[in-house]
């Protein structure tokens, strides 16, 4: 345990490093991109990573590499907005349920029950779909499938926090029932909120990208690495860096989220 | 057991309403008239009209849910707009490619995952195990769509060793089927396998630690005997809950596989049906998938309580 403990941490700094590298990607990708990333050249179609174009250019002749680095603006957005969205709408059903107990409870954690009986993938599809292509419908859509897991986490926390001694002490001296949820529960159950919602980011830019994969998400000729990747699945065979650019940065940023995502927990909950 | 599965089938009923109740408010949530949405704007008026009769979209909305539920508790999940056939036809259609693709996929990752996991816990800190840890955090990392596309540049387009696309009944031609569908079955597998090997490692590590292990060892058992009869079956239990939990992912993986692949899978008929703005077809499907994904979790639950005889008797 102490030894898995300390593979981690050392590779804890290696997801910072790319958390930091990807945020600072996409806040200066107008500087960064060396190229319009909607700018065609058909001139210079399927070109081979080289020095004018380090990732190579698509099948219109858009440069891979600036379209790479203003995608993941999108991938973040989308991975950080959705689970923030989860995070806020779950705590407040959960406080809800938790606090107000019986039928709103039950109708509450039912509702969430009947979110968890969809496969996630497939609810965000069919929301996604209904709900009209664009990130904004993505970022709904992932939202929602994300809201139960953090409603289950915060109703268990307000349970488990209201049945403490220092809440009946607040009680007795008085305290309106929002003061508690405020003052006392809010604070003490953040931390496997917090916890979760490190975890969770990762998997929502998985999920971003696969529903821009499929078409969803935002539509061309805006770059996103989903949506690039399936742009480029048709030229595998003359030009694989059309497909390999996008993905090489989706999958180190998805390892290096879950690097900081389990440091985070261990940081916070030494239990686990 | 008796009272767990009874007990299990009427937690379901409330849950299944609100299921229903949310497929059915699929439709509404649309922005804007979900006929315009469904038909193209050159359609006339009246095939309109038409259409909104046929869906009952002219009627108050609780009289439309209370029709769709009658419809479906006699079996009639309605009819796709772009074939006209019932929605059950056109799943039945497809659900042969898709269960075949589970099953294989199921095997693929049970056939990494065992080895790779035993070896890993068994020699642990050790070149194998983090070679074995490796793979785990590769696969769960990996995006399945992307994936599916390095399988195809490297065993279809560069080796030229298995096709890239397109689906051969294995029932018909048991070669050729298995062989178109080995890339899909291997691009779901893997991410399943890595799930299934952490878990794994993480229990026969745990369950190595336990007391009647080293008694088991004191008797002069040898290792292989120790993990056979001991460890494996105690550290399975985890393995199982991470089975029923990863199912989801599987299905939501399997829409993508057979998207990829161009396999004449249920998944791919949710992708058709949402891009077709089929609606009728995407609530129907979209209900059947949920419907047995209800009812996989509750078999999942079942066997848990058939694994370990404790939790019966909670």
């Amino acid at each position: 345990m102490v030894l898995h403990r300390a593979a981690r941490a050392r590779l804890a700094p290696f997801g910072a490093a790319v958390l930091v590298a990807a945020v600072l990607v996409a806040l200066g990708a107008p500087l960064l991109a060396p190229y319009d990333p909607l700018e065609q050249n058909l001139g210079l179609a399927l070109a081979r990573p080289g020095r004018a174009h380090l990732l190579g250019t698509d099948n219109i002749g858009r440069d891979v590499m600036s379209r790479v680095i203003w995608g993941t603006r999108v991938s973040l957005v989308a991975g950080f907005a959705s689970v923030a969205v989860a995070a806020v709408a779950g705590s407040l059903l959960g406080v809800l349920a938790g606090y107000a107990g019986g039928r709103a409870d039950g109708l509450v954690m039912r509702a969430m029950d009947a979110v968890l009986s969809f496969p996630p993938l497939v609810l965000a599809l069919a929301l996604g779909a209904v709900l009209g292509a664009g990130l904004g419908g993505v970022l709904i859509a992932l939202g929602v499938v994300y809201t139960p897991t953090f409603a289950r986490l915060m109703r268990g926390q307000v349970l488990a926090i209201t049945a403490r001694e220092y809440v009946d002490a607040a009680r007795a001296l008085g305290a309106p029932g929002w003061r508690i949820a405020w003052h006392h529960v809010l604070p003490n159950a953040a931390p496997p909120i917090v916890v979760q919602a490190s975890l969770s980011v990762a998997f929502a830019i998985l999920a971003e990208a696969s529903l821009s994969f499929l078409g969803l998400g935002i539509q061309p000729p805006g770059a996103s690495w989903g949506s690039m990747i399936n742009a480029g699945r048709g030229y595998l065979q003359q030009a694989p860096w059309i497909v390999f650019g996008p993905g090489a940065a989706l999958f180190v940023t998805v390892v290096g989220l879950n690097f900081v995502g389990d440091a985070i927990r261990d940081a916070l909950d030494p239990r686990l | 057991m008796g009272r767990l599965v009874l007990h299990r089938l009427a937690a379901t009923v409330p849950v299944l309403l609100l299921v229903t109740a949310g497929v059915f408010a699929l439709l509404h949530l649309t922005p804007g008239d979900p006929i315009d949405a469904m038909m193209a704007e050159s359609v006339d008026a009246e095939a309109k009209a038409s259409l909104r009769k046929e869906l009952g979209l002219d009627r108050p909305i609780h009289e439309q849910y209370a029709a769709w539920m009658r419809r479906l508790l006699r079996g009639d999940l309605g009819r796709s707009i772009r074939n006209g056939e019932p929605v059950i036809e056109n799943v039945s259609r497809r659900i042969r490619p898709s269960l075949e693709l589970a099953l294989l996929a199921m095997a693929v990752s049970l056939l990494i995952a065992f080895p790779v996991g035993i070896v890993s816990a068994a020699r642990r800190n050790t070149a194998v195990d983090r070679a074995g840890t490796s793979f785990a955090l590769f696969g769960i990392c990996m995006p399945n769509f992307l994936l599916a596309l390095l399988l195809i540049f490297l065993f279809g387009v560069t080796l030229r060793w298995l096709p890239i696309s397109g689906y051969t009944d294995p029932v018909e031609e048991p070669l050729n089927g298995l062989r178109s569908l080995l890339l899909p079955a291997v691009t779901l597998g893997l991410a399943l396998a890595a799930v299934i090997t952490r878990t794994l490692r993480s229990s026969m590590l745990e369950a190595l630690g336990e007391d009647y292990v080293r008694t088991a060892r004191a008797k002069g058992l040898s290792e292989w005997r120790v993990i056979r009869g001991h460890v494996l079956k105690n550290a399975l239990i985890p393995v199982v809950t991470v089975l029923g939990l990863q199912l989801g992912t599987l299905i939501g993986g399997a829409v993508i596989t057979e998207y990829v692949f161009a396999l004449p899978g249920v998944g791919r008929l949710v992708v058709e049906a949402v891009f077709a703005r089929d609606y009728p077809l995407v609530q129907g499907v979209i209900l059947l998938i949920a419907l047995g994904f209800i009812l996989s979790n509750l078999l999942v639950d079942l066997l848990y309580g058939w694994i370990d005889p404790r939790i019966r008797y909670r």
